[in-house]
């Protein structure tokens, strides 16, 4: 080795049009270690192991600025094709295997050791024959050196275990001769506790064979148990670089999360104190929503307070309010208000004064090519039967006049952008979609509202006042509240209460205004006792 | 900028030609009742005469006047004798009519003139009297019950399964509409003229006197006898029934009057082609229009329509130019867009609720072709036949699409293939279902054996029912009221719909699915109401379509028609996802418009040749490839 270490990226800073994702933000990582990359979701991991691998969202938006060097030598990846060539692999999130495939076809697929053969000679080089033989064998040691022994390499891959996948994708990279360094994104989400142990046994191996690994990860024992350094992101910034000897999990938590920012928003005081009454008691509740499973959830939310739920994407948060309102699948028991809430049944929750401005705004939360005003009375029309004309309830006819005056009004308290209110909701922008989506629920005069991620992808102006106008509700109205977000500065803004939830279950529920290593520990699925972390 | 700048400049350039094409169209058009017009006309005509007596075309007749005398007297003396007394007669008769050539400047013309005039008054009189005894015949014919009407469409009937099943294999087999002439045929053979006739023709025959005597005197070779050969050429040149500038004109180009005017040759051509330099301008200012509104033009209708109408417009154009009968085009033109219209307008709920396209149109078809099966075998007719056909066909397609709804409900996200492959595999199972329909109807039934007939005539039940209600004329344009009302009142019924709280749920559903099931609708309901609707409106459709067209067509007819209605709406701008009431109007309007016209224009413009249904097949397909490559939308700005 020529240089100390076998990757470094200097200073690297990235734009996406006015949004800063990366500011100046150095890693390096020595030949043979395990390094961490730490950070909450929109820390700067994914977007960091993008100007790495040279993908084309990068330069397609610009480029970035620093310098990466492989071994000492400063180089331009221009492409994940190039960043193979420079021994950089890569160890997906999202299994990328051919499911009718064998094990071994997998492996060796596009790098396949072929003999020459009558036909290839007269029609070049893609019509070799494959040398299964020889593929077998190279297969067969991928699979050894990761630990699965008990594995056909002749297996086809569809309907194997996710485990099995996993390591099927990681002795694929090993495979690729000249891999001197390996990205594991979070390749821990999807497996089981002993699974996980056994891929950090094999990360062990392979890292002890030369090959440097860094690993993105947000569990933050892991980090413990397996690295040799951890390298710390927050908001597009470095935080902290350091050995993992000298640390330990409660100040890996805080410096992920950090100190508690400025509040973005004015809270105003209550003119009456919370009262111990319930508004909504979930028990047991579990929801089958792909990628936000929820596992066995009880919360009891008070009337009239504003309930957080926080926790890293895919860790079931999305899931609760999706459950309740009958959008997936769900079992348990939700009471509101006391009386019992039938689940699986969208209609009926709508009805019962629930209303909820979903997360995925596109795809369930619009009609895009359908007008503003239209979408904004579209769930009282539907739910209620109000904004109707006609005889009633054969032949109806929606009321223009009052859509129209509704609508008006709404636009003009959200502040919605628009040329006028029968513009299509399609071409609004992000933020003005979510106050639509806002108006809509607000139509529906609910005594109970949640709200999904309100304020993913939309700007900071539009954050705060759609937090405002939640505050607003809350404080004027008496509206209780459930807003889940990804945030948690802006849940620590607003919230008399915030559970965090990780791997479908409450961790905790905390004080808005407790500390940055409670939220960090909980957010990785550990409950801090009274003394502190079981470190 | 600079792009406007030159569109700009180009519109300004075309508008500066088309204005002054139009002013010389004006200037000729009105210059044809004037005394120039008139002296041109007189000029050529009188050139015309003289030609006509002394040119090629009367040497033409002397000598053939000759050879047959010379036949007579020859007759029984052997072949070769007759062969050289004609060949003999020829040479004499050419060599006395070689001097013949007369100098018409130098002569004095007026005494032609006038009595050329007088003839062609007493020509006029005489044919407008022949004209009112011929209808006095014909009403008197009608009324003594001696009226062959109903035999004519009987005969259609029998003759037309043949051409459809041509034209079926070729596509689309309604695009060539049956006669719908309305005037009963009356047999004329028993029409002798009256005696008020005869005073005319001998009027007639006194003024012809009069201008063989002034031929005679400009050219003294004429005698009595060539002159009554040449009568009736006479007769014809000068005087036609129905005889406008532009007609007498051209008669008088083909008997060489043309070379009367070499001075005048510009003029005169600006006179008789003023109309065509009107049209070829104001087709030249719209498309300057064109050209400068361009974007504007664009954005409010989209590049397709503009392009179609640009294309249509240029039909009507070519159209008036090829002297074609624009009124009889626009009006087939507007009566097939009635006919289809209900048809095209079964696509919205279709295309609202998420079912994409419904090709699988055939299903209502079927259901409003039974109902009028039903209609014809009870033996109801008129109005209350026509109302039973709906309701039949209506409860038969609501069954029938119902089922068809379920089944596009376990098959979401294909329907496009799912709708084409029920589509024709409907009109295939019924093929064989015709074959056995135990109808008695002899309409109905082939005269032997079992089955159906390929096409029912619809003249007992309820043939042109909507097209006649309150028809009217305008400017020669047939206007069928009641067609249009019905299609009116199926748009605003529909248009109420999609206002109504189910309809707005429907249209959520065919928008966003996931959106209306988190609202608690149910999708596959309101896919089924749709389905429904769609398949309801397709019935309805084809009893309006057959109506219109005269016969119920059964077999493989069906096939196509959701393909030219689906073609239609994608061509008014709607998309497989998104569809307005306005684009089925614009849609049929368009796609129909140029059908009509693009036939009868091919046809024109390569006369003589099979080219109008090889054009036929090529403009009807060819939109509706073009019309399938904007499913998908144009981008909304």
């Amino acid at each position: 080795m020529s240089s100390e270490y076998i990757l470094e990226m200097r200073n690297i800073s990235k734009q996406y049009g006015e949004n800063a994702v990366l500011t100046d933000v150095t890693l390096n990582v020595r030949p043979g270690e395990i390094h961490a990359l730490l950070g909450e979701n929109g820390a700067g991991k994914s977007t960091l192991m993008n100007v790495l691998f040279g993908m084309p969202v990068i330069h397609s938006t610009g480029g970035f600025q620093g310098e990466v060097l492989v071994d000492g030598e400063s180089t331009h990846i221009a492409s994940p094709h190039a960043a193979l060539d420079k021994g950089i692999g890569m160890v997906h999130q999202e299994f990328m295997l051919l499911d009718g495939f064998t094990i071994t076809e997998n492996i060796k697929l596009n790098r396949e050791i072929t003999t020459p053969s009558i036909v290839s000679r007269v029609f070049g080089k893609n019509l070799e024959t494959l040398d299964m033989k020889a593929m077998r064998k190279d297969a067969r040691k991928a699979l050894d050196s990761v630990g699965m022994q008990g594995l056909d390499e002749f297996m086809p891959v569809a309907g194997m275990a996710v485990g099995h996948k996993q390591f099927i994708e990681i002795a694929r990279e090993i495979d690729k001769t000249g891999i001197r360094l390996l990205v594991f994104d979070e390749p821990t989400a999807v497996l089981t506790e002993s699974e996980a142990e056994q891929l950090i046994g094999v990360m062990k191996n392979i890292a002890q064979s030369g090959i440097a690994i860094i690993f993105i990860t947000h569990r933050l024992d892991e980090v413990i148990q397996a690295t040799d350094s951890v390298t710390i992101l927050r908001d597009g910034k470095l935080v902290e670089s350091k050995q993992t000897k000298d640390t330990n999990i409660i100040e890996l938590a805080e410096l992920m999360i950090g100190k508690k920012g400025e509040a973005m928003v004015d809270l105003p005081e209550r003119t009456s104190p919370l009262t111990d009454t319930f508004a909504m008691s979930i028990k047991d509740l579990h929801v089958d929503m792909a990628g936000e499973e929820v596992q066995d959830v009880s919360i009891d939310i008070r009337k009239g307070e504003i309930f957080g739920i926080g926790g890293l994407a895919g860790q079931g948060k999305i899931g609760i309010p999706n459950g309740i309102m009958g959008l997936y699948e769900a079992t348990g028991d939700v009471k509101l208000f006391g009386e019992p809430l039938e689940l699986n049944n969208a209609g009926s929750a709508l009805k019962k004064g629930l209303a909820m401005v979903s997360e995925d705004r596109r795809g369930v939360g619009l009609l895009l090519d359908q007008s503003i005003e239209d979408n904004i009375v579209f769930n009282a029309m539907q739910v209620n039967g109000e904004y109707l004309t006609g005889l009633k309830p054969i032949f109806t006819q929606k009321n223009g006049r009052e859509i129209r005056k509704h609508a008006k009004r709404m636009i003009e308290e959200l502040d919605i952008r628009c040329t006028s209110s029968v513009q299509h909701a399609g071409t609004l922008s992000g933020g003005n979609q979510q106050k639509v989506c806002i108006a809509r629920a607000l139509t529906m005069n609910p005594k109970f509202l949640f709200v999904s991620e309100p304020t993913r992808g939309i700007d900071i102006g539009a954050k705060k006042l759609v937090l405002e106008t939640l505050v607003k509700l809350n404080r004027q109205q008496g509206m209780t509240v459930v807003m889940v977000s990804s945030e948690l500065l802006e849940l620590q803004s607003i919230c008399d209460r915030i559970a965090i939830v990780s791997e479908g279950k409450v961790v905790d529920i905390l004080s808005p205004h407790a500390s940055g290593a409670d939220f960090g520990l909980a957010m990785s699925g550990i409950k801090p006792t009274k003394e502190g972390a079981d470190v | 900028m600079i792009k406007s700048i030159a569109a700009r400049i180009v519109a300004c350039v075309i508008a500066v030609i088309a204005v002054a094409l139009i002013g010389m169209g004006v200037f000729g058009t009105s210059q044809r009742t004037s005394p120039q017009g008139a002296a041109l006309i007189e000029n050529m005509r009188n050139h015309a005469l003289v030609n006509a007596t002394t040119g090629e075309g009367a040497v033409d007749s002397f000598v053939s006047a000759a050879q047959q005398r010379a036949r007579a007297e020859t007759k029984g003396q052997g072949m070769d004798a007759m062969k050289k007394a004609v060949a003999a007669a020829e040479a004499e008769v050419r060599a006395s009519m070689s001097n013949m050539k007369v100098d018409l400047d130098g002569l004095d013309t007026a005494p032609l003139s006038t009595a050329t005039d007088a003839l062609i008054a007493a020509r006029k009189d005489y044919s407008n009297a022949e004209e009112a005894a011929m209808q006095a015949y014909v009403q008197d014919m009608i009324e003594k019950g001696e009226v062959e009407g109903s035999a004519a469409p009987a005969d259609q009937a029998e003759q037309a399964p043949v051409a459809v099943d041509g034209a079926g294999e070729a596509g689309m087999s309604d695009l060539e509409m049956p006669s719908q002439s309305d005037e009963p045929k009356v047999d004329m053979s028993g029409f002798t003229a009256t005696p008020e006739m005869d005073k005319m023709q001998g009027i007639v025959n006194e003024r012809f006197e009069d201008v063989s005597a002034a031929l005679v005197s400009i050219q003294p070779l004429l005698d009595r006898d060539a002159m009554a050969q040449l009568e009736g050429a006479i007769n014809q040149l000068v005087y036609q029934p129905g005889d406008r500038f532009e007609t007498e004109y051209d008669r008088y180009v083909e008997a060489g009057g043309e070379s009367a005017i070499p001075n005048d040759l510009m003029t005169a051509r600006i006179i008789r082609y003023g109309d065509d330099l009107i049209t070829v301008g104001i087709g030249l200012i719209i498309l300057a229009l064109l050209v400068l509104f361009y974007r504007k033009i664009v954005n409010a209708m989209g590049f397709p329509r503009m392009i179609i109408g640009g294309f249509f417009i240029l039909l009507c154009i070519v159209a008036i130019l090829y002297d074609l009968s624009i009124a009889d085009l626009l009006s087939n033109t507007i009566v097939r867009m009635g006919m289809n219209s209900i048809m095209v307008l079964a696509m919205v709920p279709g295309i609202q609720s998420g079912i994409s396209l419904n090709l699988g149109l055939p299903i209502g078809i079927v259901g409003g072709l039974l109902g009028g099966l039903l209609c014809i075998e009870l033996g109801y007719s008129g109005l209350p036949g026509f109302v039973f056909a709906i309701l039949v066909g209506i409860v038969i397609a609501a069954v029938l699409g119902y089922l068809y709804g379920l089944l596009l409900n376990r098959l979401k996200g294909s329907e496009m293939a799912v709708t084409t492959y029920v589509g024709f595999s409907i009109v295939s199972l019924m093929c064989i279902v015709w074959l056995v329909m135990p109808f008695n109807s002899l309409v109905l039934r082939w005269p032997m054996g079992g089955g159906l007939r390929q096409t029912v005539s619809l003249e007992p039940a309820f043939q042109f029912i909507l097209d006649r209600f309150l028809a009217f004329k305008i400017g020669g344009i047939t206007i069928p009221t009641g067609l249009l009302l019905f299609m009116g009142l199926c748009c605003f019924l529909m248009w109420l719909f999609t206002r109504s709280k189910t309809g707005v749920a429907m249209q959520a559903v065919g928008n966003n699915p996931r959106f209306a099931e988190a609202t608690g609708i149910s999708v596959d309901k309101m896919r089924i109401i749709g389905t429904m609707l769609s398949t309801i409106l397709g019935a309805v459709g084809i009893l309006v379509y057959s109506q219109s067209f005269g016969f119920i067509q059964l077999y493989t007819h069906p096939r196509t028609l959701g393909l030219v209605a689906a073609s239609a709406i994608l061509i008014g701008g709607a998309t497989t996802g998104r569809a307005r009431i306005s684009q089925v109007l614009i849609g049929t309007f368009l796609f129909q418009g140029v059908l009509t016209l693009g036939m009868p224009v091919a046809n024109a413009l390569v006369p003589g040749s099979t080219i109008a249904e090889t054009m036929r097949i090529l403009i009807s397909n060819g939109i509706i490839l073009y019309a399938l490559t904007k499913s998908g939308g144009d981008s909304r700005a």
